[in-house]
């Protein structure tokens, strides 16, 4: 059979179009609004437990620490957008908080009420603070969009927390937190018990890439700390980049004191292995400085020296220390056998448009943002989630506002100490069991700490039932958490 | 449409050649980076920050691999409906194969480097193809004398 040319022309006009109009199609779903809520965001998900019932809804920037009580600890936080020097004296075009990078280290003793005043003077994306690790009442998480608006130039926001964990932490921007806290808009917290934290030497070891060069606490290579031999030493390790931070010890052996802010039960000595840190974790390590005077706490790159002499840098010991087995075993305080909800977050890759960009990108649940699961619970609900990732590279899962129990991992249940987390390390292929009680209403952002995967769409949110979204992704504030 | 057909076909296969280039100049830049003391790690690669200049590379062969080369085969695609080259729709069709094939192997690849292996070798695949369609495509298929006829 012969076509007539026109009849051709047709045949190849409709071919084109069966090509063209599904990727048109998609691509023009997968648009969103200049302006949203995240409470229209995707799918709530009620984890088998009975759709919300709540009487009256609470707007989350309600839910705050009672204005009248006086603040113990008090200190105003400027940002700045410029270029700055490093502690080690190179320069770099980033972001200081008073003028550093990292910001200045936050100290309370457990029980005070910290008070901090964010100025920002020169962000021109805006900025907000959000305390890492820190379960605060649901306006001070500092998510922008979500529990806030992105302070714009010349304003400011007043954060306020009962500092009732002990342990290390971290603040940075969670607005365009993916170029912000890159850029260095960050610092520590650390929150001490009324007794002390048992050390003779305390220290802060904050490490991050300035321009994909590891620092500690700002420095280039090492930065020191002087103790005496006998001295009990803790290092508190924050790790504040995207990826897994491997870290060891040369010169004493150690224990892992803390994890995530919240203390190990009965962690053994540690020897030629090494601890990893997820993207946004923190761990505490425990030594004696021996008689030769100095530990080596290696940071892949960078490094704390503890007291005085040298230790050249090492390769790091090929075992590494698996937190699920590490420690004695302790009750857990929630009964994660019978939960009131059970969600399930699985970690995926597609190809596809977000937002109009094509790419591979991460999926939750199947899902594409802004279709990802809304975990909704009610007040007291023990929370059981299923976290499996298959999308083909790692993903340090961070949820705000609460510490979750490990569980288990790809089926293997947890023997040594309880394992509290609030960044958890799941690599492709892995599936991890964790457990938590919702006991701090608010909307939570649960979102993978490579930020940029979080960029990418990897977020998911949690909120409680009864509580009130009223601020919006984009807006006149130009709100973009990630 | 013959003549974009070809230039399009050609592209891809000068594409291939410059996605393995751009591999090759970041990875000489990233060995000189740690021959000078730079430490490559998890946190490293997930950094957006560039360590070293030469790494864009890995970003050009990314963007380039994931975004452009699919966008220009399907462009070849549809051209080819109009284009009226004798076979020139199935190497299109064969191309575009070729090209999902070698972008999965690519992320694949993160997860077994086998994969990775593979991905090297469909590189060839591409190439080959891309360069038939366009040599293929030089005369043209002998027109049917009906469709001369003037109307």
């Amino acid at each position: 059979m012969r076509l007539s040319r026109r009849a051709k022309t047709l045949v190849a006009v409709a071919a084109a179009v069966a090509v063209i109009a599904p990727i048109a199609w998609f691509w023009q779903a997968s648009l969103v609004p200049d302006a949203y809520s995240v409470a229209d965001m995707g799918r709530h998900d009620h984890g088998g437990g009975a759709p919300g019932g709540a009487a009256s809804t609470i707007p989350v920037d309600e839910l705050t620490v009672p204005a009248d009580r006086e603040a113990d600890v008090r200190l105003t936080l400027t940002a700045a957008q410029e270029r700055f020097t490093l502690a080690s004296g190179r320069e770099f075009d980033g972001y200081t908080l008073n003028g550093s990078s990292p910001g200045p280290a936050i100290r309370a003793v457990q029980g005070q009420l910290v008070e901090v005043t964010l100025e920002n003077a020169s962000v021109p994306d805006g900025v907000t603070l959000h305390w890492h690790g820190v379960d605060v009442p649901g306006a001070m998480d500092g998510a922008a969009g979500v529990t806030q608006d992105a302070v714009g130039v010349g304003e400011s926001f007043v954060y306020r927390f009962v500092a009732d964990q002990a342990g290390t932490f971290w603040y940075h921007s969670h607005q365009v937190s993916h170029e912000q806290v890159l850029g260095g808009l960050l610092g520590p917290l650390v929150i001490t018990p009324a007794a002390g934290a048992g050390a003779e030497v305390e220290a802060l070891a904050l490490a991050h890439l300035y321009g994909g060069r590891r620092t500690v606490n700002g420095r280039d290579g090492e930065d020191r700390v002087a103790a005496e031999p006998g001295d009990t030493v803790r290092v508190r390790v924050v790790n504040t980049d995207f990826g897994v931070m491997p870290v060891w010890v040369d010169g004493a052996p150690f224990r892992v004191a803390a994890v995530d802010g919240t203390d190990l039960h009965g962690p053994a000595e540690v020897e030629g292995a090494a601890v990893e840190v997820a993207a946004g974790g923190r761990i505490d390590l425990v030594f004696t400085v021996p008689e030769s005077g100095v530990v080596r706490v290696n940071l892949s790159g960078a490094a704390l020296l503890v007291g005085e002499g040298g230790a050249a840098a090492s390769k790091p010991p090929d075992d590494v220390l698996d937190l699920l087995h590490y420690g004695t075993k302790a009750p857990v305080g929630l009964a994660a056998a019978a939960p009131d909800r059970e969600f399930e977050f699985r970690i995926g890759r597609r190809p596809g448009f977000l937002d109009g960009k094509p790419g591979f990108w991460w999926t939750v649940n199947g899902a594409m943002t802004p279709e990802v699961p809304m975990f909704t619970v009610a007040y007291g609900d023990v929370v059981r989630m299923r976290i499996a990732n298959d999308s083909g590279e790692a993903h340090p899962m961070h949820l705000h506002g609460h510490h979750a129990v490990v569980l288990a991992r790809d089926d293997v249940a947890a023997t040594g100490s309880p394992w509290w987390v609030d960044s958890l390390e799941v690599r492709d292929g892995e599936e991890f069991e964790i457990a938590f009680v919702a006991d701090n209403p608010g909307i939570w952002m649960d979102h993978c700490h490579n930020l940029p995967h979080a960029a990418e769409g990897l977020v998911a949110h949690l909120v409680y039932e009864g509580v009130g979204a009223p601020f919006l992704i984009g807006g006149p504030a130009g709100n973009r958490p990630e | 449409m013959r003549v974009v057909y070809r230039i399009l076909a050609y592209v891809i296969a000068a594409e291939v050649a410059l996605q393995a280039a751009f591999m090759a100049y970041a990875i000489a830049g990233l060995y000189i980076w740690v021959q000078d003391g730079g430490v490559l790690d998890s946190a490293v690669l997930e950094s957006e920050d560039v360590p070293f200049d030469e790494a864009v590379g890995f970003m050009l062969h990314g963007i380039n691999g994931m975004m452009i080369i699919p966008v220009l085969a399907l462009l070849l695609l549809i051209v080819s409906f109009f284009a009226k080259i004798k076979g020139g729709i199935r190497f299109a069709v064969i191309l575009l194969l070729w090209v999902a094939l070698q972008i999965f192997l690519g992320l694949f690849g993160h997860e077994a480097a086998i994969f990775g292996l593979f991905h090297g070798i469909v590189a060839f695949a591409v190439y080959g193809t891309a360069f038939m369609a366009g040599f293929r495509a030089k005369r043209p298929a002998p027109e049917p004398a009906v469709g001369n006829a003037p109307q």
